[in-house]
């Protein structure tokens, strides 16, 4: 394999990383803190690529549009956990049908409205071409992904670790009777957990549609890599959503450059490996 | 009374099907210590659990200076000024110990002064202080005690319910638990305290109820009962 290659392949997972950060933080958030796997997370990234399209297809420039989908994509995740995964709190199973329901539902709703093509969004302009970092060309929109993800990163460790807000809610894991108790409304913070986990997905599906488009079943190709992240790094982890994030990137570039045909053994057989000797990932907390 | 602190009127409470707490009142005055006494499983923390909205009654009324509160959830009860010691404690483990006490903080109700900030709550408990960063978790069982009271306080509460927060103390943390106890009694508050230990109680409570299989078995004002000559003691079967 020659060296540009590689670095085009390392661009490429570091990208792909980003993406799922993004993508897998709200996951892991909402898995870690509230115990519900939400399987209608990839079609959360999904329907905010589709929303967007259409909003910057209205003349909405294209971060406008990403933040504006994303809110979109929160409200809509704080509908479905209002009204429907509230009344199945600590029924998994339940849970597991329900939304995974659910994402059948939205990829037939997003089929009939955005068509079965695929909808490119395109780089904003801000972004297009290359930057050049030590005499070497990066297309800069790719690495803006990656940098982007680590901004979120921190931030959304600031919120969780360093403000009160954050305190309340990890509060509320710890004993949810008692921080109620202590006036904490439980409740309405777990709202606010999923839909900052919906807004998370919606925005990176925006983000992601310059190099990915949005098409019928980008949501059921994402949704595996985002478990796998969260598997590997921990649920409820940022660190571990952040490092398994990367880590997922670059078996999946590279695993599909090198050995194409085994692409998908690459990628799953570090999970297993995690799930039979470290069930609470690379960066979780050992349970109870 | 509406001038009460907090009254528990006839309450029958469940567990699933099991029937914990059979046409139990109670009556906290203002600004007084109500001793409530009675053995393991005998209702007292279900009694409490009631007064704070975990335990919604089936019948029977709650009320909070006068104010219905019966069936309404925790954090509005926890508004209106009830701050519950839980036994066990029941610290946020994973939190820090100044975030244990941060996110219980809450203003006084009616704009009355802040009287308990971290700052006064660190110069109560100095221990608390010294372990800011640490996580409440890994604390001693006197120190995760400190912090239950500490987090309770937090709330500027008018009315507070400590469940047994002498259980599992050394004998010198305990002096240390009720000269607390004494202290925050002088300065107003409304306080319940559970307890196994009669003795613990009969020197601080005002009047005392005792609980027996869910059921008010004696109650009173301890003078009272000191003049009817009742044997804490012999309620209790501790001898
Ligand atoms: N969560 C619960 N579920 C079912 N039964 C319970 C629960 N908590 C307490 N009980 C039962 O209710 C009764 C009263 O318990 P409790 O109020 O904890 O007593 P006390 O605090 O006086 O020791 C006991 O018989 C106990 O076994
Ligand atoms: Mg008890």
């Amino acid at each position: 394999m020659d060296m540009s290659l590689t670095l085009v392949l390392a661009v490429n997972s570091l990208t792909l990383g980003g993406l799922l950060f993004l993508l897998s933080a709200g996951f892991s958030l909402i898995f870690g803190l509230m115990k519900i796997p939400n399987l209608t997370h990839g079609s959360f990234f999904m329907l905010g690529g589709y929303v967007a399209a259409s909003l910057i297809g209205w003349g909405v420039d294209f971060w406008s549009a990403a933040l504006l989908s994303g809110l979109l994509v929160a409200a809509f995740g704080g509908i479905v956990e209002r009204l429907i995964l509230r009344r199945l709190a600590g029924a998994e199973l339940a849970q597991v049908l329900v939304t995974l329901g659910l994402s059948f539902m939205v990829a037939d709703v997003c089929l009939t409205v955005w068509t079965g093509d695929p909808i490119r969004i395109d780089t904003p302009s801000a972004l297009r071409g290359a930057t050049s970092v030590l005499g070497v060309a990066f297309p800069a929109y790719r690495l803006a992904i990656s940098v982007i993800a680590v901004l979120f990163a921190a931030a959304l460790w600031a919120l969780l670790d360093q403000t009160r807000l954050g305190a309340m809610i990890r509060a509320g894991v710890d004993d949810p009777a008692m921080a109620r108790v202590v006036g904490i409304r439980v409740s309405r913070l777990f709202t606010l957990v999923f839909c900052l986990g919906a807004w998370l997905a919606g925005f990176a599906g925006v983000i992601g549609g310059p190099i990915l488009s949005v098409y019928p079943g980008l949501d059921q190709e994402m949704l595996p890599l985002a478990l796998v992240v969260v598997i590997l790094g921990g649920s409820g982890s940022l660190l571990g959503s952040l490092v398994g994030s990367f880590i997922v990137g670059f078996l999946y570039n590279f695993g599909q450059a090198l050995f194409p045909e085994l692409a998908y053994v690459v990628l799953f057989l570090p999970m297993l490996v995690v799930l039979v000797l470290r069930p609470q990932g690379l960066f979780g907390r050992q349970a109870g | 009374m509406a001038n009460d602190a907090l009254a528990l009127s006839e309450i029958d409470a469940f567990y699933g099907d099991s029937h914990v707490l059979h046409d139990v009142s109670l009556r906290l005055g203002d600004g007084r210590l109500l001793g409530l006494l009675g053995r393991n499983g005998a209702g007292k923390s279900s009694s409490m659990h009631v007064a704070v909205g975990l335990l919604p009654p089936r019948r029977g009324a709650v009320t909070v200076y006068g104010r219905q509160v019966t069936g309404r959830a925790p954090e509005a009860i926890a508004a209106l000024g009830v701050a519950l010691v839980p036994q066990g404690r029941r610290v946020f483990k994973s939190l820090t110990v100044r975030e244990n006490l941060a996110v219980a903080g809450r203003r006084p109700r009616g704009g009355l002064p802040m009287l308990w900030t971290l700052e006064t709550v660190a110069t109560l408990f100095p221990r608390l202080r010294e372990r800011g960063k640490q996580i409440a978790g890994s604390l001693s069982g006197g120190e995760q005690q400190m912090l239950a009271i500490g987090r309770a306080l937090m709330s500027n509460p008018r009315v507070l319910l400590m469940d047994e927060p002498s259980e599992g103390l050394a004998p010198q943390i305990v002096a240390e638990v009720m000269s607390t106890i004494r202290r925050l009694k002088a300065e107003g508050l409304s306080i319940v305290l559970v307890e196994q230990n009669a003795k613990l109680v009969a020197d601080v409570a005002d009047d005392i109820v005792i609980l027996n299989s869910g059921r008010v078995v004696v109650e009173g004002s301890a003078a009272d009962l000191r003049r009817r000559g009742i044997d804490l003691r012999q309620h209790l079967g501790i001898y």
